[in-house]
Parts: C-alpha cells; sequence; structure tokens
C-alpha cells in the first residue's frame, strides 16, 4: 500500500502542482517550509489572558506564549524557571522569598522584573470586576496571598494570610503565566487579548479562531530559542481528521487520537505512536444521593470494577488503574495499598443492605460523550459490570457545562464519569480539592474529612503533609467516598523526523522538540 | 424589472420581520427553559453566593424570561448582542468573524452542487429511455443517501488521506499567512491584497468541505431538472420548434431548459437554507472557523448569547436566500413580471 500511495501521490501532487501553479502557488508552498512545524490538536483558548480560564486542556498551547514562574521537567520534577530559587522565610509557612532571573524578556522587548509578578498575582486578581464581567481564576487560587513584597527588581516575597503549602507547585501549574504589567496596562485586555505578549519560547503571529494559530520562536527568549522557529497549531475537533492530517503528513504531530488508531498509525512507516499514562485520572465522582446513601453499595460499585479489564479494552492496557484519586508515582499515592476488583465482594456487601442481581439497587449514572477518550464506552461497560452484581445504573449522556452546573447546585446524581487534571502532581490538587467538602469541586462532601483536609491545606511540613494525603486518598477510598478508575493516557503520533520530548504529566511542547537530521 | 424586484424584495422585507421576531422568540424561550445554568459557566470555581448574585443580575438573568427577552430584542436592534460567556467577547464581533467564512462555504458548495446537479441532470436527460439512465439515477439516490458529515470523512479519506491531492484543515496552509482583513472573506481579501498564494491556498482549502455539501445538492438538482424537462420536452412550442428545424440542442439549452429550471430554482433555494445547517457538522470536521464550530462550541459551552445570535442570523439567512430566490423567478419568467 505504501509504494501504491507514493506512486499516486506523485501523480496526483503533479497534477495539483500545475493546477496551482496557474493559481500563483508556488511550488515551495506546497510542501512544508523548513523547520516549520504542524501539529494537530484538538482544543482552542477560549481566551489569550492566561490567568482567566484555568482549563487543563489549553495549558500547553499558553505555555508556548507564556511562562510559568517555576517550570516542571519531563519526569514532573520542579526546576527553576522566571525564579531561580525559592525558600521560606518562617516556620509556619507565611512567607515565601523569591529571586527571580534578572535577563527575561517579554516579546515587547520589556525587562520582566518582580513587579510584574505582583501584577499578575496579586495586582490582577484583585482589580475591580467590570460590569458582566468574570473574576480571573487566579483570583481563587491565588486568594490567600495577602500581599506581594517587591525587595528589589529580582526579589519578591509573598505573604500569605494563612499557610499555602502547595504555592510552589502552583507556581507551575493552572492560570499561573507571568504577563507583562507595563504592556497590559496600556493597551487594555481587550488589546491584550487580540496581541498577546508573554515571556515564552514563542510569540503569536497569527490566530483564527477556532482553527489555527501561528507561532514565531522568539530571538530573545531566556531560555534559549526553540529549534523549532515556527509552528502552527491546526484547531481540529474531529479525531478522525486529527488521525487523517498526520496520516496524510499534513501535520507533524497529532495530538489526542483515539487509541485504537494510534496503535495502527505506530505501524505505518514514517509514523511514531506514543500512548502513555498522564498525572490525570479519571474518576467516578460519587453522592450520597439515592441509591449510594449507604456506603455498602458504594464500596460494592467500586470492587464490581475491574479496571484492568477497561484498561485493556479501550486503552490496549496502557492506562494504569488506581486506588485512589491520585496518579500512581506522586506523592500523594499510596503504593502499598489496593482497592481489590471482587464480585463476590461485591455481592456480599450489597447482600448486607438487601439487594443483588435479583433486586438491584436503581441509581442514575451521567457520562459525558467525547470530553475525554472512552468516556461514554467506559460509563456502559461499568454499567454492565454492574448489572452483574446488582446495581442497575440508568447512564445519561451530559455535556461538561451540565457537570458544572449540577456540581455548584449540589444536584449531581449518585455517580458521575469525570476526569480531573493534575499536571503538578501535588497531592493537594487530587484529594485536597477532590475531597474537601468545603470545596466546590468535591461531589461526596464527606463531613468526617473536613478538618483532616484543613489541616493539610496548611501543613507546612512537606514530608507529612504528603504522608497525610496518603492516609487521606487511601481513607477516602476505604470508606466508599471516591471511586477513581485510571490514570488518563495521552495519544501522540508523529512523523519520525521529529525528535519528540515525552513528559509524564501530558504536556505537549513544541519548545522542547526538534526535528531530526536526515 | 428592477422596480419589481425592489417591490419583491420589499414586500420579502415586510413578511421577515415577524419571521424573525417569531423565531427569537422561540429560541429564546426554548434556551430558558433548558435545565442549563449560563450563570455557573460565567463563574470562577469558589464564586461564593453573593457574586454568584451579582453576576446573576448583572446578566440580566434574575426578571422574568419576557423582559428578558424585550431587553435583548431592543439591544439586538442596537447592534448589541451581548457578550460571550465563554470567550468573554461581544458576540457580535464573534459573528462578524465567522459569518463570512461560512458564507464562502456555502457559496462554493452552492456553485459546485448547481453546476453538477445541471450537468448532471442534462446528461440524464440525454441518456433518457437508455440503460445508463438507470446507472446514473442510482448513483444519484445512492448520493443523496449519505449525509453530509460521512462525506466529510470519506472525502478527507479518500482525496486527503489515501490520494493526498487536497487538504482538508483549516482555511490556509500552514506557511501561508493570513491576507489583512478588509472585508472579511478571505478570498477577496487575499485578491484585494494581491496575495495570490493566500488565495490559491484558500481556494484548495475550500474544495472538500464544499463538495460535502454539494454532493447532497447535487443529485437532488439532477432528478429535479431532468423530470422538469421531460415534462416540457413534450410542449406544443418544443414541437413547433422541432418543426421549424431547429437544432435539438439549441431547444434543449435555450427553450426547454429555461421552462424547466423554475422548479430547479425552488428547490435550489430550499436546499441552500438547509446547506447552511449542514455546515456546522463540515465545519468541525474539517477546522473550518465558521458559524457551525462558533455554534458547536457556544452548545457545548451552554453559551445562550451566542447560541440566539447564529440562530437567528441562520434565519436571517434562509430568508435572505428566499428573497434572492423570488428576484430569480422574475429574471427567468417573464410571465411573472407582466403579473
Amino acid at each position: 500500500m505504501t509504494s501504491g500511495i507514493d506512486r499516486r501521490r506523485l501523480l496526483a501532487s503533479g497534477g495539483g502542482m500545475a493546477a496551482l501553479l496557474g493559481l500563483g502557488v508556488p511550488a515551495a508552498a506546497l510542501a512544508q517550509a523548513a523547520g516549520q512545524l504542524t501539529m494537530s490538536y484538538p482544543a482552542d483558548v477560549p481566551t489569550w489572558d492566561p490567568n482567566a480560564r484555568s482549563l487543563a486542556a489549553v495549558q500547553p498551547l499558553y505555555k508556548m506564549i507564556f511562562d510559568q514562574p517555576l517550570d516542571q521537567a519531563p519526569d514532573m520534577s520542579v526546576r527553576p524557571a522566571l525564579i531561580t530559587a525559592w525558600r521560606q522565610l518562617d516556620d509556619r509557612g507565611l512567607s515565601l522569598q523569591l529571586d527571580f532571573r534578572d535577563d527575561v524578556l517579554f516579546h515587547d522587548g520589556s525587562r520582566m522584573t518582580a513587579a510584574d509578578f505582583r501584577f499578575t498575582f496579586f495586582e490582577r486578581p484583585r482589580a475591580p470586576v467590570p460590569e458582566g464581567g468574570r473574576r480571573l481564576d487566579t483570583a481563587f487560587l491565588w486568594r490567600r496571598i495577602r500581599d506581594i513584597e517587591v525587595v528589589s527588581p529580582t526579589r519578591a516575597v509573598m505573604h500569605f494570610t494563612e499557610p499555602m503549602p502547595s504555592a510552589v507547585a502552583w507556581l507551575h501549574f493552572l492560570c499561573s503565566y507571568m504577563v507583562p504589567k507595563a504592556y497590559l496596562e496600556r493597551v487594555g485586555l481587550d488589546e491584550f487579548q487580540r496581541r498577546p505578549v508573554g515571556t515564552g519560547p514563542y510569540r503569536l503571529v497569527e490566530y483564527q479562531q477556532g482553527s489555527r494559530m501561528v507561532m514565531e520562536a522568539f530571538d530573545g527568549y531566556w531560555g534559549g530559542k526553540p529549534a523549532i522557529p515556527r509552528v502552527t497549531v491546526d484547531i481540529v475537533r474531529d479525531p478522525t481528521a486529527r488521525v487523517a492530517s498526520v496520516e496524510a503528513r499534513r501535520a507533524h504531530v497529532a495530538i489526542d487520537v483515539p487509541v485504537r488508531e494510534a496503535v495502527r498509525l505506530g505501524t505505518v512507516r514514517g509514523l511514531v505512536s506514543r500512548i502513555d499514562p498522564t498525572a490525570d485520572i479519571m474518576l467516578l465522582q460519587i453522592t450520597r444521593n439515592g441509591g449510594f446513601a449507604q456506603d455498602q453499595v458504594r464500596l460494592a460499585a467500586h470492587h464490581a470494577i475491574n479496571k484492568e479489564a477497561i484498561s485493556r479494552a479501550f486503552f490496549q492496557g496502557h492506562a494504569r488503574p488506581i486506588s485512589v484519586p491520585a496518579a500512581r508515582g506522586t506523592p500523594g499515592y499510596p503504593e502499598d495499598f489496593t482497592f481489590p476488583f471482587s464480585e463476590e465482594r461485591a455481592v456480599s456487601l450489597l447482600r448486607e443492605v438487601g439487594h443483588g442481581p435479583d433486586r438491584p439497587v436503581r441509581i442514575t449514572f451521567f457520562t459525558t460523550n467525547g470530553v475525554f477518550p472512552n468516556d461514554f464506552d467506559m460509563a456502559r461497560a461499568i454499567g454492565q459490570m454492574w448489572r452483574r452484581v446488582g446495581i442497575e445504573a440508568d447512564i445519561q449522556t451530559i455535556e461538561l457545562s451540565t457537570y458544572q452546573e449540577r456540581l455548584r447546585a449540589n444536584t449531581l446524581p449518585e455517580a458521575t464519569m469525570f476526569n480531573w487534571g493534575n499536571a503538578a502532581g501535588d497531592p493537594e490538587m487530587y484529594g485536597g480539592y477532590l475531597l474537601d467538602p468545603r470545596a466546590i469541586f468535591s461531589a461526596f462532601k464527606a463531613e468526617d474529612l473536613r478538618d483532616r483536609v484543613a489541616a493539610l491545606l496548611v501543613e507546612p511540613d512537606q514530608a507529612r503533609r504528603f504522608a497525610g494525603y496518603r492516609d487521606l486518598h487511601r481513607h477516602a477510598a476505604e470508606k466508599g467516598y471516591t471511586i477513581p478508575l485510571l490514570q488518563m493516557v495521552r495519544t501522540v503520533v508523529h512523523q519520525a523526523n521529529v525528535e519528540f520530548v515525552k513528559y509524564d504529566n501530558g504536556w505537549v511542547l513544541p519548545q522542547t522538540w526538534s526535528f531530526r537530521s536526515a | 424589472m428592477a422596480l419589481l424586484a425592489l417591490q419583491i424584495l420589499l414586500r420579502r422585507l415586510l413578511v421577515a420581520a415577524p419571521i424573525v421576531l417569531c423565531v427569537s422568540a422561540l429560541v429564546f424561550g426554548v434556551l430558558r427553559l433548558l435545565p442549563a445554568d449560563p450563570v455557573s459557566m460565567s463563574l470562577p470555581p469558589g464564586a461564593t453566593e453573593q457574586e454568584y448574585e451579582r453576576v446573576k443580575r448583572e446578566l440580566g438573568f434574575d426578571r422574568p424570561v419576557p423582559v428578558q427577552y424585550a431587553i435583548w430584542l431592543g439591544d439586538f436592534f442596537a447592534g448589541n448582542l451581548g457578550n460571550s460567556i465563554h470567550f468573554r467577547r461581544p458576540v457580535a464581533e464573534l459573528v462578524v468573524t465567522a459569518l463570512p467564512n461560512t458564507l464562502e462555504l456555502v457559496f462554493v458548495g452552492l456553485v459546485l452542487g448547481v453546476v453538477a446537479g445541471v450537468g448532471g441532470g442534462l446528461l440524464m436527460f440525454a441518456l433518457r429511455g437508455r440503460p445508463a439512465e438507470h446507472a446514473a439515477d442510482l448513483t444519484a439516490t445512492t448520493l443523496m443517501s449519505i449525509p453530509e458529515f460521512l462525506w466529510a470523512l470519506l472525502l478527507i479519506l479518500g482525496l486527503g488521506v489515501a490520494v493526498p491531492l487536497l487538504p482538508f484543515v483549516g482555511r490556509l496552509a500552514p506557511d501561508i499567512a493570513l491576507p489583512p482583513a478588509i472585508t472579511g472573506f478571505l478570498i477577496l481579501d487575499g485578491l484585494l491584497a494581491g496575495r495570490m498564494p493566500a488565495v490559491g491556498s484558500a481556494l484548495l482549502h475550500l474544495v472538500l468541505p464544499a463538495l460535502a455539501l454539494a454532493i447532497g445538492l447535487a443529485p437532488l438538482i439532477m432528478r429535479v431538472l431532468r423530470s422538469s424537462l421531460l415534462e416540457v420536452i413534450l410542449d406544443d412550442y418544443v414541437t413547433q420548434a422541432r418543426l421549424r428545424g431547429v437544432p435539438e440542442r439549441t431547444i434543449l439549452l435555450r427553450h426547454a431548459l429555461r421552462n424547466a429550471a423554475l422548479p430547479t430554482v425552488s428547490l435550489i433555494g430550499v436546499q441552500a437554507g438547509f446547506m447552511f445547517g449542514g455546515t456546522v457538522l463540515v465545519e468541525v470536521i474539517f477546522g473550518y472557523p465558521g458559524l457551525g464550530n462558533l455554534m458547536v462550541d457556544a452548545v457545548r459551552n451552554h453559551d445562550l448569547p451566542v447560541i440566539q445570535a447564529v440562530a437567528l442570523v441562520y434565519c436571517l439567512l434562509v430568508l435572505g436566500i428566499n428573497a434572492l430566490v423570488d428576484v430569480l423567478y422574475l429574471v427567468i419568467n417573464p410571465k411573472l413580471r407582466s403579473a
């Protein structure tokens, strides 16, 4: 098939070339320009204000234009970026001193200073919200900041109202991108969103909403100019079109292609396929409502799910089953704990409360369809597994926006298929938010966890904090407050001449890639 | 005739006003009945109850639905379509950016569909009575049995991947810059700016999505035109023309086709309206930045202001096309001018 395509492609290209030359399209424009990379990406940014919305799917796009104060290595370890060093100034964790690089330039040529840091993380979140406007997400994420003291152009001290032990993690997590105070104040937000300026390795030179973004390497980047001088990101929501784009060599890289297609494309000459677990997780957000009011039913529901089978069926075995709501290998995962798959145990638990396959407990099970890979299919498979033990689930498809509305209104049904992003890997971003009954993200609202989580949110000793979260996660699973499923997988298919750098948290960063020389 | 055309357009305008009002009220009401909470979508995580109430008040969602509608209608006539909840930008700006792309796509799709349909209809008529006619009929039936979105996928796999002849993502090749936005129509802007590579690339990128739309239209035109021609060819004036020695080809193209075109023109008008609806999935599949893509984003995010605006724009487009079809009728059929 490959040689046939080459012959046909040659003939077709010849005919097409002749037609296009007639239209004035130079031959050079038909081939990919040297050094230019095209990436087929499934999501678009809602806004070019990187502090506005904490949407995990678009963080890699923001990271091309903007920098976070700290960075993560491919193995998720924290490393300096705009910040070169950091230390706590007191035992209680109320003051965090940060030292900045003195050689960082914004894309407009202005130099980054600690004043920009204060503007980004303190002034902007507290600025008045225009009528009909929306507060920045950083206002909530950094709500514990009392002030940011600018000691010098390269030093600042963050002062907190209460300890924020996850502050260092948040400095390389959602929304935490440095923006230029002078430029933003001069041009205003509307113009900034049209022409965003950051310190990142690429400048945005063209943007067509819902279609594509073109970025060029920034000569003055503090980390050195990226190896790939120009990147075009095609926004391609349809997974078939993303598969087709890389298979037709229209794109060098395609992100989040269906797992089966990733496996197939891996056998195509000239393409490399990667299917890797990330730090994001898939879980069931459960409540005490309706049929899940009793602990035994929820625990039975968890025991009845064969996560290995789901991984094999839908992810070719690449999705790692998890027993707690955290990714394996992160500090919050208790590696010595396993929540076993056991239909016998599930049936026994249900029998304790008068249910079973002949007298099933009925629940409602929400799921999205196409929001994340195999969400709907997994829900159906879980529904089948539950039916075997005596849980009858009415599966209903919802939009993600419906989930958020129902979560806020506390009207979620017994179970909802959900995915949770945590590129930082910090356990606070897992259980600290998912299990805190006071948190908007928590569906279950387990009051017995309130004080436990509250203590961990302000625990300054990292080792104690991590141990505490491991215990919390284990406890939540044992009590049936959560039903974690699997770690998410990220599929990437790229042309063989692309030197791709894999990040354990699933980031796809063209600034780290290069073209392999022939 | 120009005066007559103007009268028709004005009459259509008068009729359109209540239709637009009804559609806008219907869409507005249905969206408010849905169990969606756009206020929640506007809020960051951790928003307090006070903040929820503030945003609800500012967005006008605390008022009765009829009052909300009246406010929205007033703003609409003042050219203010509100702000997108998801994108935090004026809805008018989003629509004005996306609309020209969809119009270009539908225009090219219509042209392709009409050319292929008329050509195919004439061919089928020429093959009447022969076995090849049945084969053509079967082909036409098969073509129109497949929905546009499936054609989109088949075209990508066929002409984009298996034989990579045509591009199928976005509007331009990666290494071709957008021409300056003068009219908003990419091809026109490219021509005005003298950027022929952009024009060529934009046309190439239009082929597959436009074909996906055209393939649904062409077979319908073929069959209707052929049926009309079969009726018209039996009329007395055709027989007389033959008796006068007029060549068959001239009879067909100059006399019969003009009369047979009337039902076809009506069909094109109706189908053009449907074609706008067909762009929704086609644009998503091809990553094409038009109204369809915008609408899908809006529905996913419960972005009510955008859904309302785009629905209304679709309504206006269909009404506009119907008005144009009426004028075209006038041009084709002289009897209507004296009537």
